[in-house]
This record gives C-alpha cells, sequence and structure tokens, in this order.
C-alpha cells in the first residue's frame, strides 16, 4: 500500500508543477479566448534560459527566476503586439496557424543555437530524496510544489482583491460588456498574455532541476497542459491545480503498473473522455466547448 | 451603384485565365502541362526525388483541405490517417502477401472509418476543443502503433523488400514513381474540384461559415462534417500508402508524428485554405524549397528551413490569409475590375 | 383553412429563467400574425423552439398535423419552416447570390438551378443588383433583405420573421412591409416578431403579446391597444396605430 502511496505522493507534487506550467494557458484562454499553440516553446525557451544563467552564473535556477521571470514577461508582451494583436479579429484559425508557426520557429531557432543535445543542471542535496513520513521525495519537487500552491494562491488573492484581479475577471466573463464598462480590455489581453508568459517562465525555473532542455522538450510538455487545462476547465486557476495534480497522479500511477509509453496514452484518452463526456473540465463553463471562440 | 457590377455579371463561355470553381482554368491546364514534363523530362535523380515529394505533398495537402479548408475541420492529427493507412497497406503485403494496389483501398476506408468515429465522438466540440482532440487522436494512434509492436514492427519500423514489380508496386525507375504521384495528385485535384463545385461542397461552405444559418436552410451540419473528415481521411490514407511503397520504411516517430499533422496543415495554409489550387501551390512552392535548403543547409544548419518556414507562416497568416491563391485571387480581381 | 401550427402548453427553461413560459397558440394556413413585447419577452427563444435550434423542456408543437417537438433545424427546414435571424449570419466567403441559393438547393438539384432560382428570389427583395458581391459589402438593412431572401428561398410553409425591419429607413419599411403582406396570398404562412410597432399593427389582422414568457394577449390590433395588460407591458413604450 505504501507504494500506491508514494506513487500518488509523487504525483501530486509532480502535478502541481504541471500545473503551474498550465496556470498561463488557461488564463491565456480564459482571457483572450485563444490557444496559445506555441506554449510548450515558451517553456522552452525560458527552460533554456534559466539552464544558461545557472551554468554561466553558477546561481541555481531558483534565483535565476529573478530574471527568467521578467524576461519572459517582456517577450510575451512583444509576441502579443506583434502576432496576437492583430489576429484577434480575424477568423481564429489565423491565431492558431500563427501561433503554430511561431512554435516552429522557436523550435528551429533553439535547434540552431544550442544543438540537439539535452542540457541538465545539477540536481541539489546530490540527487538525494528528503524523507517526510512515510513518503521521501526530492527537494526540488517540494520547492516546486510549494511554489505553485504558493502562485495558485497568490494569483487567486489578487483576482478577488485587486482592480486588474476584478477587470480580469470581468473581460473572462464578458469581453464586450467589459470594455462597455470602461475596462481598458486590451491592455488587460497585453497583460494577461504577458502575464502568462511570465508564468510559464516561473514554472521552468521549477522544472529545469527536475527535466532536460533539448529543441523539442516544449511539444511533451504543451500536450500534457492541454489536457490539464481540458481537464480543469479552461479559464480556471483552481481547475488547473486540480487537472495538473490529476494528470501527476495517473502518469506516477500508469508508469509504474503500465509501461511508460502506455501510460503517455492513457492521458489522451483520458483527454478525450472529458472531451466527449464533459468539455467544460471540472470546473469551467458549461457549454463553453460547444460555443468555441471568436465565432 | 458603379459600373463594376455590368463587367462581373458578363460570363463569357471562353476559357477563365484563373482557377475558379466549377471550371478549369488556363492556369491550371498550365500547371498540369509543366508536372507532366517534369515527369518525362530526363532529370537527375535527385531533382526526380523533389518531384515525388512535391506531387505527393500536393495530394495529402488537398486531402486535408477538403477537411480543413472546405468544411473549416481543423486537424492537427491528420498523420494517424496517413499512419493508418500506410501501415495497414505494408502489413497486409508484408505479411499477408496482398498486392498494396488492394492493400491501400483498404487502408483508406479503415482512416475513413477512424474519421467518422473522431467526427462523431468530437461532433460538439467547436474551434481550439476540436483541433485538441484530434492532435489526442493522432497521439493515442502513433503511442499504439510503437507499443503494438508485434503488429507494426513498433520503434525499430516496418520495411518493404525493394524487389521492383508492379503488382508489388515497386518500382525500379523514379519516373515511374513520379507518374505514380501525379496520378494521385490528379485524382485528388479532379476529385476536389468536383467536390467544390457540387451541392455537397456548397453545403460545406455554408456550414463552416455559418453552423446555425446553414441548419436553419436545411443542411445537416453533423453529416456534411462527418462526410468532409472521411473523405480527407480516405484522400491522406492513399497518400500513406503510396509513400510507404516508395520510401520503403516505416516508423510510427516519423509517420505518425505531430510534426508532420502540423505539415498536412501548413501546405495548405500557406497555399491558401479552402481554394483547390491553394494546396497545391503551397506544395509547390515549399517542399521544393525545403529540400533545397535541407540539401544544402544540411547538418550545418539543421533547422534553418524549418526555422523559415515558421516565421513564413506567422508573417503569412498575420498578412496574407488568403495564402498564395488568395494573393493571386486578388491580383486577378484587380486586372477584371480595371484601374480605379 | 387547416391548422399549420399548434403550439401546446410550449415552456422553455435556462436554469430558473422561464423563457417559454406555458404557451399556447395555434396557427392556420395563409395567416399572418403579429408577434410583438417587450425585449427580453422571450420572443426569439419561442422562434428557436419553433425552428428546432432549442428542444423545449415541456410541451408540444404540431406542425401541418404531426407532432416535432425535440426536432433539429434542418429537419423544420426540409418540413417547410423557414426562419431569420434576429442579427444576420450571413455566409461571408459566399456572394450575396450563393447565400440564396444555399437555401435554393433545398428545392433545385444542381447548383445552377439553385442560382437561377436565387436569381428569382433577390429581385423580390430588391437585392438584384448586389447579386454577386461579397456579403461584407452589405449595410445592415440589406443584410436583413438578405434574411429574408434566404428564408423565401426554402419555399416554407411557414416563415418566422424576427425583427426584419430594425434598421430600415421609412420607405424601406414600406416595400418590406408590402413584401410580407403579400405572402399569404402566395401561400406562405406568417409569423412576424417586430419592434416596428406602426408596421405591424397596420398590416397584420391577428397578434399575439408576448411578456416574461407568457402570453398575455391575442387578438386583433385595435383591441390589444385598449388592453390594460398588454399597455402595463409595454408600460413607458409609446403605442400608436396609424
Amino acid at each position: 500500500m505504501t507504494t500506491v502511496g508514494q506513487l500518488v505522493f509523487s504525483g501530486l507534487l509532480i502535478g502541481s508543477i504541471y500545473a503551474l506550467m498550465s496556470i498561463g494557458l488557461t488564463l491565456i484562454f480564459g482571457v483572450l479566448r485563444i490557444v496559445n499553440f506555441a506554449h510548450g516553446e515558451f517553456l522552452m525557451i525560458a527552460m533554456y534560459g534559466a539552464w544558461a544563467i545557472t551554468r554561466s552564473l553558477g546561481l541555481n535556477p531558483y534565483i535565476a527566476l529573478v530574471a527568467v521571470v521578467p524576461a519572459m514577461f517582456l517577450f510575451g508582451a512583444v509576441v502579443h503586439q506583434l502576432m496576437i494583436r492583430p489576429g484577434l479579429d480575424k477568423p481564429h484559425l489565423v491565431v492558431v496557424f500563427a501561433t503554430m508557426g511561431l512554435s516552429i520557429l522557436m523550435q528551429n531557432v533553439a535547434l540552431m543555437i544550442f544543438s540537439a543535445d539535452l542540457f541538465d543542471v545539477p540536481p541539489m542535496l546530490s540527487g538525494r530524496s528528503i524523507t517526510l513520513g512515510p513518503f521521501y521525495a526530492k527537494p526540488e519537487l517540494l520547492i516546486g510544489f510549494a511554489v505553485a500552491i504558493a502562485c495558485t494562491l497568490a494569483l487567486r488573492f489578487m483576482l478577488n482583491t485587486t482592480y486588474l484581479g476584478k477587470a480580469i475577471r470581468a473581460t473572462v466573463q464578458d469581453g464586450e460588456a467589459a470594455q462597455l464598462m470602461g475596462i481598458p480590455v486590451p491592455r488587460i489581453f497585453l497583460l494577461t498574455f504577458a502575464g502568462g508568459s511570465a508564468l510559464v517562465g516561473l514554472a521552468a525555473c521549477m522544472m529545469m532541476p527536475l527535466f532536460s532542455v533539448f529543441p523539442t522538450v516544449g511539444l511533451n510538455f504543451v500536450l500534457i497542459a492541454f489536457v490539464i487545462v481540458v481537464i480543469g476547465g479552461m479559464g480556471s486557476i483552481e481547475g488547473a491545480l486540480l487537472g495538473g495534480i490529476c494528470i501527476g497522479v495517473v502518469q506516477s500511477l500508469c508508469s509504474y503498473y503500465i509501461a511508460p509509453a502506455y501510460g503517455q496514452m492513457f492521458f489522451f484518452i483520458l483527454f478525450l473522455l472529458v472531451m466527449v463526456f464533459r468539455p467544460a473540465g471540472l470546473l469551467g463553463r458549461k457549454g463553453e466547448a460547444n460555443i468555441g471562440i471568436n465565432d | 451603384m458603379e459600373a463594376a457590377p455590368a463587367q462581373t455579371e458578363r460570363r463569357p463561355t471562353r476559357w477563365r485565365l484563373m482557377p475558379e470553381r466549377g471550371t478549369v482554368s488556363l492556369f491550371e491546364l498550365a500547371l498540369l502541362a509543366i508536372c507532366i514534363a517534369l515527369v518525362a523530362g530526363r532529370l537527375p535523380q535527385n531533382l526526380q526525388d523533389v518531384v515525388i515529394q512535391t506531387f505527393l505533398w500536393g495530394g495529402l495537402a488537398l486531402a486535408w483541405n477538403i477537411a480543413g479548408g472546405y468544411a473549416g475541420l481543423i486537424s492537427f492529427g491528420h498523420a494517424a490517417f496517413f499512419g493508418l493507412g500506410a501501415y495497414c497497406s505494408t502489413i497486409l503485403a508484408v505479411n499477408h502477401g496482398v498486392t498494396p494496389w488492394i492493400g491501400l483501398w483498404l487502408g483508406a476506408l479503415l482512416s475513413a472509418a477512424f474519421a467518422a468515429l473522431l467526427t462523431l465522438v468530437c461532433a460538439r466540440l467547436r474551434g481550439p476543443f476540436f483541433i485538441l482532440s484530434t492532435l489526442a487522436a493522432a497521439e493515442v494512434v502513433r503511442i499504439g502503433a510503437l507499443n503494438w509492436a508485434t503488429l507494426t514492427g513498433g520503434a525499430e519500423g516496418l520495411a518493404i523488400l525493394p524487389t521492383p514489380s508492379v503488382l508489388n508496386m515497386v518500382f525500379e525507375s523514379k519516373t515511374t514513381y513520379a507518374l505514380l504521384m501525379l496520378c494521385y495528385l490528379v485524382a485528388v485535384y479532379v476529385i476536389t474540384k468536383v467536390v467544390e463545385g457540387s451541392r455537397y461542397g456548397f453545403y460545406l461552405f455554408a456550414e463552416r461559415d455559418d453552423e446555425d444559418a446553414a441548419s436553419a436552410a436545411g443542411v445537416n451540419p453533423l453529416l456534411a462534417r462527418t462526410g468532409a473528415m472521411c473523405l480527407s481521411a480516405f484522400l491522406t490514407a492513399i497518400g500513406g500508402s503510396l509513400f510507404a511503397q516508395y520510401f520503403l520504411f516505416l516508423d510510427p516517430t516519423h509517420v505518425i508524428s505531430p510534426e508532420l499533422s502540423f505539415q498536412f496543415a501548413l501546405l495548405p495554409a500557406l497555399g491558401g485554405l479552402g481554394t483547390a489550387i491553394g494546396p497545391v501551390l503551397g506544395s509547390f512552392a515549399i517542399t521544393p524549397l525545403s529540400e533545397m535548403l535541407r540539401s544544402y543547409l544540411g547538418g550545418a544548419a539543421a533547422g534553418l528551413h524549418l526555422a523559415i518556414y515558421g516565421g513564413v507562416l506567422v508573417v503569412v497568416m498575420l498578412y496574407f490569409p488568403g495564402g498564395i491563391a488568395g494573393a493571386l485571387q486578388q491580383i486577378s480581381r484587380r486586372r477584371t475590375k480595371g484601374a480605379p | 383553412m387547416t391548422t399549420l401550427l399548434e403550439v401546446r402548453n410550449l415552456t422553455r427553461t435556462f436554469g430558473s429563467l422561464r423563457a417559454v413560459d406555458d404557451v399556447s397558440f395555434s396557427v392556420r394556413e395563409g395567416e399572418l400574425l403579429g408577434l410583438i413585447g417587450p425585449n427580453g419577452a422571450g420572443k426569439s427563444t419561442l422562434y428557436n423552439v419553433i425552428a428546432g435550434a432549442l428542444a423545449p423542456t415541456s410541451g408540444a408543437i404540431a406542425f401541418k398535423g404531426r407532432p416535432v417537438a425535440a426536432w433539429k433545424p434542418y429537419q423544420a427546414a426540409r418540413a417547410g419552416i423557414a426562419r431569420t435571424f434576429q442579427i444576420p449570419k450571413p455566409y461571408r466567403h459566399l456572394s450575396v447570390i450563393e447565400n440564396v441559393a444555399l437555401s435554393a438547393l433545398l428545392h433545385n438539384a444542381t447548383v445552377a438551378a439553385a442560382r437561377h432560382s436565387a436569381e428569382a428570389v433577390l429581385a423580390d427583395v430588391g437585392l438584384a443588383d448586389y447579386a454577386e458581391e461579397p456579403v461584407s459589402i452589405l449595410t445592415v438593412g440589406l443584410l436583413k433583405r438578405l434574411e429574408v431572401a434566404r428564408a423565401l428561398a426554402l419555399r416554407p410553409s411557414l416563415v418566422l420573421f424576427d425583427e426584419i425591419m430594425a434598421g430600415l429607413t421609412p420607405s424601406e419599411v414600406k416595400g418590406m412591409t408590402s413584401l410580407v403582406a403579400s405572402l399569404p396570398a402566395r401561400g406562405i404562412t406568417v409569423i412576424w416578431v417586430e419592434h416596428v410597432l406602426y408596421a405591424i399593427m397596420k398590416t397584420a389582422p391577428r397578434i399575439m403579446v408576448l411578456h416574461r414568457g407568457q402570453l398575455i394577449a391575442d387578438g386583433a390590433p385595435e383591441k390589444l391597444a385598449k388592453n390594460p395588460a398588454v399597455i402595463k407591458a409595454y408600460l413607458g413604450e409609446e403605442m400608436s396605430l396609424a
């Protein structure tokens, strides 16, 4: 039984980090009603950034976030202004293909700059685990978990109490009405996209100690992120956290009891099942998937 | 009202210059002539490879366009249909001695059935939800193929014996392959044009533009969409079988990959979604370019050609959403209306 | 005259909102029936349920004698019900005539024949000059006419007009009114939702009033104007008869 417990515990921890990576995606969908197909590549360059800073300055990735997070914020802002904004009033396939093109571009620029080799940062505590009661976990996982939870709570607090937060929630509910109420919706779009990118940067710093980075690493993670966002409900932060934990646990259990590769297949099947029976996800708004976006 | 309507109402019975719905234009005939010349001409081997791939990808792009451009069902999972076709005909040929000439039809039917299932299951999904579902479905097929090694050879792949014979659809001469691929391209093109000019095609366009209005006009949206997806899958699978016969080696990572799925969507997007000539132009523009970039830059700047791809796609989608075909149409329209 | 449409105790709820609340009425062949009511009264929802875009929560609908509750829009269209949309929904990538030809395909075997049919309908609504133009150049008034053309091209037995006058100039309203008035003689029964009251009160011999999902009046326009419940529903609005 303790094996299952350990697996669930590990799944919980890694799942929360997956969730951190997905919060940006779900917010961007909730506010802008677009899917950023380059989301995985944002994660990838942030990871390269964390790796580069760690290697050249000898810091550890957790400190590197001080540079990576603002840099990703800026990057997101630039991408939004140049690419997303012009596409918002066009049919949604324009943004789909444009972000897809960006994804291909970024993957291959990374390939040209960094080559296809895998890069890592050295683990903390020389790779040993910490014991917490009956369970054990690597310290990187625990830190990542803590940051993910803190981030979710902070975001929820921000959304509930600050003006920006309320403006974001209003825009999520009804962009047109929000605009009519005097909310500067284009600026909300910009801030959300940039903020979502910054969150990806934060997630990358948490993930760098746990995963290797290579040019196509984004592809693995973006599919996980999509599944999480769909399960949790597009636009819901708590949904992303719950979805992430679900996925983490499912992956953990499946990898142990069934071959790891099949484990991946399971959560695509899970994705499809959710799409069929409850496309709004656990905490999303019903009927959203049937209306689509920008139609 | 200006004088313009009088000009556009005139519908002479002479040949049209530029491609149009429902008719054959001089442009298309000229392109066909060029293609035949490319097959018949004695090109060096590596150029013949480029021609073969250009034709094959032209057909595949057209097939994707039926679902993605005409029906508005953007799919990032078409590699699943491609792979199903390729693997089905190959497994039947290698393990059971069934000639690929028959095997490819079976693969196509299997793909179409899978497409019907997928469309029905995802019937109520729109926009990115649908796109992501196609992606997930293709990944399921890929992982399944990867792990069902007894059937598919798994990661080690499946090879076809390169003994040339017509029955085995393996040819010595690249010219024959080029002819085969050209036939595929022409066939898919003709099917596309026929659909485009038919009642069904019309229903598809309306359903894509506004499902509610089309429903209120008597269109059964689910049937329309399922039909488009099935036809698209059917034709894509045939392309997959042809690919298998040419490349003589299959493995899931390369044949059912998301990258391949993106390629299916990318060529029509660049060439012009929702037109018949668009995907062809997309393939003719991109495939040779990509092959040449790959052979000249190759390992040294691996990825440069794809990076350029990506960059071009971004620019085209934002500023020329009609693609190459759209740009051509705009030029020809400006010429018919005369100078302002 | 036979009953074309029969609606009995029809209710449609959205959560706790009763958008259509226990509505019953019947429409005979050849009638021109107006449907008015303040905003939010449930008129569009009623249309959506009759035309199959929404399923009723309870109640029954019978069209041409057959019970048809919870059918799909394309089935309604094929059975002979046409509708317009309050916010016009044209096919953006098709030209004006193609928009109409799509509907005409229901009764024509080929695209060419449908186009031919569409030409006649376009002439009917006064859009013949715009036949080959893209719909993007049409103003709201013209888009509404396009909606009417698309509905008529279906050769329906019953047509549901949803505020086709909104945004039209007074002369356009006149033209559209005479078109609508001519339909029953052509064998097309009309239900007509309208906010431009002077047009509908003058033309329709029978008007129903919907308020908060309920049918509060059903009769001749002159009687409605004196009906206290109707006046109360429109509190603050002026109702004038020609």
